[in-house]
């Protein structure tokens, strides 16, 4: 090799690599001075904005949902309240293969298609990075177990706990009180900003009924901590925390003992039952049956659930009949006579001579009595308006409707709230109609008839009104004319609530004569016993006073049977729906009670609707009956001693 | 204090020049020893923050630095001219080994680097090449008058491309480009003419945009572009970078204080133990520490520079340069990265990070360092 036999100069060869070498030792220095030029810029010039960085990192705000106010009867039970369930939620970011674990925890528990099709609507709202969102709801305690012990195998899953309504008595109060259930996104649009940010923490809010009427008194305000998160999204420390205020605890009129004893009264039939405190408007009872199980939406009904709630035509468990209109039939009979009376078109001495039927001069076509359709024929002879009330004579108020005609019966009307809602905190419940000459022409585009009179003066034709108006009018009428405004929120975290005190529907002025004339039709109704006066007894004598001899008040009352308008196409094509009891009458009945007492105002007004239930006076009367006697009866032995009940043994050996 | 623990702890450092001899005969350089242990203890306190107070993980580490100590001391009992007369048998024996990886290799992270035999400590060889190259080169080159001409140059790059190209066939580039940067630092410092050196920078720099768009692998690109721009994937490949640069942003001059560094406990940084520690060490020690550091790796090249300058021959000379470069470019290219002024490569920041054969490795090259050193003045060629 060359280099063997070449001299070398060893000096040089070390004054080589010494220059090499310092080369490479200040390429070396320059480096390490632009490494600290760097970190010079990050750490000095560029610190403020990565501390902010760094903070942002792991500190997160979050929301703490605020408890949801609890719901109680006037008596303080429970209607509404909050219990614990035991979810299982995921954090998609932590999960490697969500499918896969999917899969698994099919295996594990029962997971329906539903529960992953919402998992996935769930985990696409409303998306915050390493937000946990529920899987399934309730798991029970075996389910818990299993997933437990398998949780090394679900990363990202995880078990929480959480609060969400829960209603005790199930159906029983179901339409009144409504439901919670989950936010939708349509819902969220519909917020500002305040508003998104208030419903934070919460995945509830009130759909229907008085959890939506109150939604935001029942909400509460929305909390906030600051936490600080790992990489993974744990909480590691809470650093800062604005506690929520839980939502108002509402105290309602309603009165669950009487909501029980209203739907145990209804029976198997259809039907709502509205029962009104005259002096305050308190709605004592609202039933509207069938009912549902409001509990089944609150952690998301299942489709399956869903579809046999709404695929029920005959029953629509869903359709609150309470607040939805009828046509209200004879019960209206009262209000027509006593503003015959009050309007002057007729008085206490006016009667005509009933031959069975009505016709309009000029007119060949009759208008036949329905009460008497069924019966011997002929007519009621000769007929006052107390004798019409009682008998319920449809050819007498055909007469006085057409004397009165449309506007001055529509004026009337309105005044006990009839086409309107008089109520001030069912604001979902609809106003009915009360026809009109305007009315007619603006919804129909139709002139109006006389004969369309004639059909409004019996409440058939295009009157409509919900069971809750007809309660309503009726407690106005106890009330002496005084204005009603129906409601359901008594009292505000045990503070009773008043709304303002303006009413917004000014008095009636009617003479109290009038109103005792009215008073007494309507006792004679339930009261006058069967005699040997051809058709001169009270048409719910039979039902509900000869039942009960030893009355200790008198109900005021009246019935009603509403021809049924028709019929839904589909329902008559179904064969599997016995559509032959779809014909029948709906039975109605308006009441109130005490009447004519010498003491005691009217302490409860009702009204009873029974869908098909035929026979107003014998169906909806003895209903009526029942929620009154069951009012009643107490508040008379206790607040007035009225009743000598003695008292049960044990209360009287204290 | 035990008042003689004092005294005899006191005595062989505060007579340094006295003891010279008594070091020698051990073939240990006491400056470079100190230094190097002072940045073990350097690196174990901040490992033990980084790995979250995980006393097994900084006992561990702590058994390798010794077992390292080991191996140092035994590799500078052998003096230079048997590694002079060894080095082409070591190198074969070493390319036997990466060939033999090849064929029975374990495969981490991607890589077909460890050598798991039976009855040995499993181990990656390409490690060890970092060392047999440059000692291979300096053999070949110190054997012979410097500057190399030009043939000898070319076989030097022989040498070097052929262990570095079964790297490559591992899929370890990280490794393969520093076992061709230790061979080329010998050249480079045996006087290689610059006309070659600046020929060799053109045709990388002319080189690299036809190796980014018809050789590099698609993650190979994705690191270079996530180089200049992190924030294209700011979840995904540029993760690391970011969170990187909040934590030593964040860290300030002073530093968060020991075991605060959010950043780190909360696990924002990934690879907080290993090749991203450098960030740990800035968040909590502030921009202060990280000045700590590099004193402490200026002591130690400082010391490592005056070894090379004072060997007695060429191989020597040139065998402690070029390891105390590979020491420095692994430093630096660390820093650099972990602070975002290169791409992310996976080398670990010598000493701090956590590590098996990288430590070992290092402490070989002390070894060697220490062996050109104390042999050098006792025996004369």
């Amino acid at each position: 090799m060359a280099g063997k036999w070449q001299l070398r100069d060893r000096e040089a060869e070390r004054a080589i690599f010494s220059g090499r070498l310092f080369v490479a030792s200040v390429v070396c220095l320059v480096l390490f001075v632009i490494l600290l030029i760097n970190l010079f810029n990050l750490q000095v010039m560029q610190h403020e904005y990565f501390s902010s960085r760094a903070d942002g990192n792991r500190l997160h705000s979050q929301y703490v949902a605020p408890s949801r106010g609890l719901i109680f009867d006037s008596a303080g039970a429970l209607l509404a309240d909050n219990q614990p369930i035991f979810n299982l939620t995921v954090v998609r970011e932590q999960v490697p293969d969500l499918d896969a674990s999917l899969a698994l925890v099919g295996e594990l528990i029962d997971l329906s298609i539903d529960d992953l099709t919402s998992f996935k609507t769930r985990s696409e709202r409303n998306r915050v990075p390493f937000a946990s969102v529920p899987l399934r709801y309730i798991l029970s305690e075996e389910e818990k177990a299993r997933i437990a012990v398998n949780g090394h195998r679900l990363p990202g899953f995880s078990i929480e706990s959480q609060f969400v309504r829960h209603y005790p008595f199930d159906k029983l109060n179901a339409h009144a009180l409504g439901y919670v259930a989950e936010i939708n996104q349509s819902e969220l649009d519909g917020f500002d900003e305040a508003r998104r940010e208030s419903y934070g923490g919460s995945n509830h809010i009130g759909k229907t009924g008085i959890e939506r009427t109150y939604e935001e008194l029942l909400h509460g305000q929305v909390g906030y901590e600051i936490v600080e998160k790992n990489n993974r999204g744990q909480v590691m420390r809470r650093l800062d925390r604005t506690d929520p205020v839980a939502g108002a605890d509402l105290t309602l009129f309603l009165q669950n003992e009487l909501q029980t004893v209203a739907n145990q009264a209804l029976g198997e039939n259809r039907g709502a039952v509205v029962a009104i405190e005259p002096s305050t408007g308190g709605i004592l009872a609202m039933i509207s049956k069938p009912g549902f199980d409001p509990n089944l939406f609150v952690t998301g009904i299942s489709r399956a659930e869903y579809s046999q709630l709404v695929t029920d035509e005959v029953n629509t468990p869903l359709f609150d009949r309470s607040t939805n209109p009828y046509p209200p039939a004879s019960t209206v009979k009262p209000f027509i006579g006593l503003g015959g009376l009050a309007l002057e078109v007729i008085d206490k001495d006016f009667t005509i001579d009933d031959p069975g039927y009505f016709r309009l001069p000029g007119v060949s076509y009759r208008w036949g009595d329905y009460t008497l359709r069924t019966a011997i024929g002929g007519g009621h002879g000769l007929t006052d308006l107390k004798k019409a009330i009682y008998q319920s004579c449809d050819t007498f108020f055909y007469d006085l409707g057409n004397r009165m005609g449309i506007e001055q019966i529509h004026d009337f009307m309105s005044l006990f709230g009839f086409g309107q809602n008089f109520a001030l905190d069912v604001p979902y419940a609809r106003t009915g109609v009360l026809p009109s000459r305007n009315w007619k022409s603006q919804t129909r585009g139709e002139p109006w008839y006389p004969g369309d009179t004639i059909n409004s003066s019996i409440g058939q034709g295009y009157m409509w009104a919900t069971p809750l108006q007809l309660a309503t009018a009726t407690a106005i009428l106890a009330n002496r004319g005084e204005v009603v405004e129906p409601r359901m929120l008594k009292a505000i975290d045990g503070i009773s609530y008043s709304p303002s005190a303006e009413k917004s529907v000014s008095p009636l002025k009617i003479a109290q004569e009038h109103l005792s004339y009215v008073e007494d039709a309507m006792t004679m109704v339930v009261h006058r016993p069967f005699s040997d006066v051809f058709r001169d007894y009270g048409t719910a004598y039979e039902a509900i006073a000869m039942k009960d001899p030893e009355m200790e008040y008198e109900i005021a009352g009246k019935s009603g049977s509403a021809q049924v308008v028709s019929i839904a196409q589909n329902i008559l094509q179904s064969a599997d729906i016995d559509t032959s009891d779809l014909n029948k009458d709906h039975a109605l009945f308006v009441a109130y009670g005490p009447a004519r007492h010498p003491s005691i105002d009217p302490q409860i007004a009702v009204a009873v609707f029974v869908e098909n239930g035929e026979q107003g006076s014998s169906v909806a009367g003895p209903i009526a009956k029942a929620v009154i006697d069951e009012y009643l009866l107490e508040i008379l032995s206790i607040d007035f001693g009225l009743i000598n009940n003695s008292l049960p043994e044990e209360l009287s050996q204290r | 204090m035990n008042k003689d623990f004092v005294r005899q702890a006191k005595d062989p450092f505060g007579n340094n020049e006295k003891n010279a001899n008594w070091w020698n005969v051990l073939h240990v350089d006491p400056p470079l020893m100190i230094s190097v242990c002072l940045l073990c203890c350097f690196g174990l306190f901040v490992l033990f923050s980084a790995s979250g107070s995980d006393i097994d993980i900084v006992r561990r580490q702590a058994f390798t630095m010794f077992l390292g100590l080991v191996v140092m001391f035994l590799v500078a009992q052998l003096p230079p001219s048997f590694f002079r007369r060894w080095a082409p048998s070591i190198y074969f024996f070493g390319l036997g080994l990466l060939i033999v990886v090849l064929i029975i290799g374990v495969e981490t992270n991607g890589a077909k680097s460890w050598l798991d035999l039976p009855g040995l400590p499993s181990f990656q060889p390409s490690e060890l090449m970092k060392f047999v190259v440059p000692m291979s080169v300096a053999w070949h080159l110190g054997t012979r008058p410097i500057p190399p001409k030009f043939r000898h140059v070319f076989w030097s790059c022989m040498i070097i491309v052929l262990p570095a190209l079964l790297v490559v066939l591992q899929n370890d580039m990280g490794t393969a480009l520093m076992i061709v940067m230790s061979g080329v630092f010998v050249i480079l410092l045996a006087g290689i003419q610059w006309k070659l050196v600046f020929s060799a920078i053109f045709a990388v720099i002319f080189a690299s945009p036809v190796w980014y768009l018809f050789v590099a692998l698609p993650h190979q690109k994705s690191r270079i572009l996530t180089f200049f721009d992190p924030y294209r994937d700011p979840t995904g490949a540029g993760y690391n970078i970011i969170q990187s640069q909040i934590a030593i942003g964040s860290g300030g001059v002073y530093g968060k204080g020991y075991g605060n560094g959010a950043q780190s406990h909360l696990d924002f940084i990934p690879e907080s133990n290993t090749d991203f520690i450098m960030a740990v060490l800035a968040e909590e020690f502030g921009l202060l520490g990280v000045a700590m550091l590099i004193f402490l790796y200026s002591s130690v090249l400082i010391r490592a520079g005056y070894i090379s300058l004072r060997a007695r021959d060429s191989f020597g000379r040139l065998l402690a340069g070029s390891v105390s470069l590979v020491f420095f470019l692994y430093i630096f290219v660390n820093m650099a990265m972990v602070s975002g002024l290169l791409p992310v490569i996976g080398l670990p920041l010598p000493l701090i990070s956590r590590g098996g054969t990288s430590v070992v490795t290092l402490f070989v090259g002390f070894g060697l360092l220490m062996s050109v050193h104390t042999h050098s003045k006792t025996v004369v060629i």
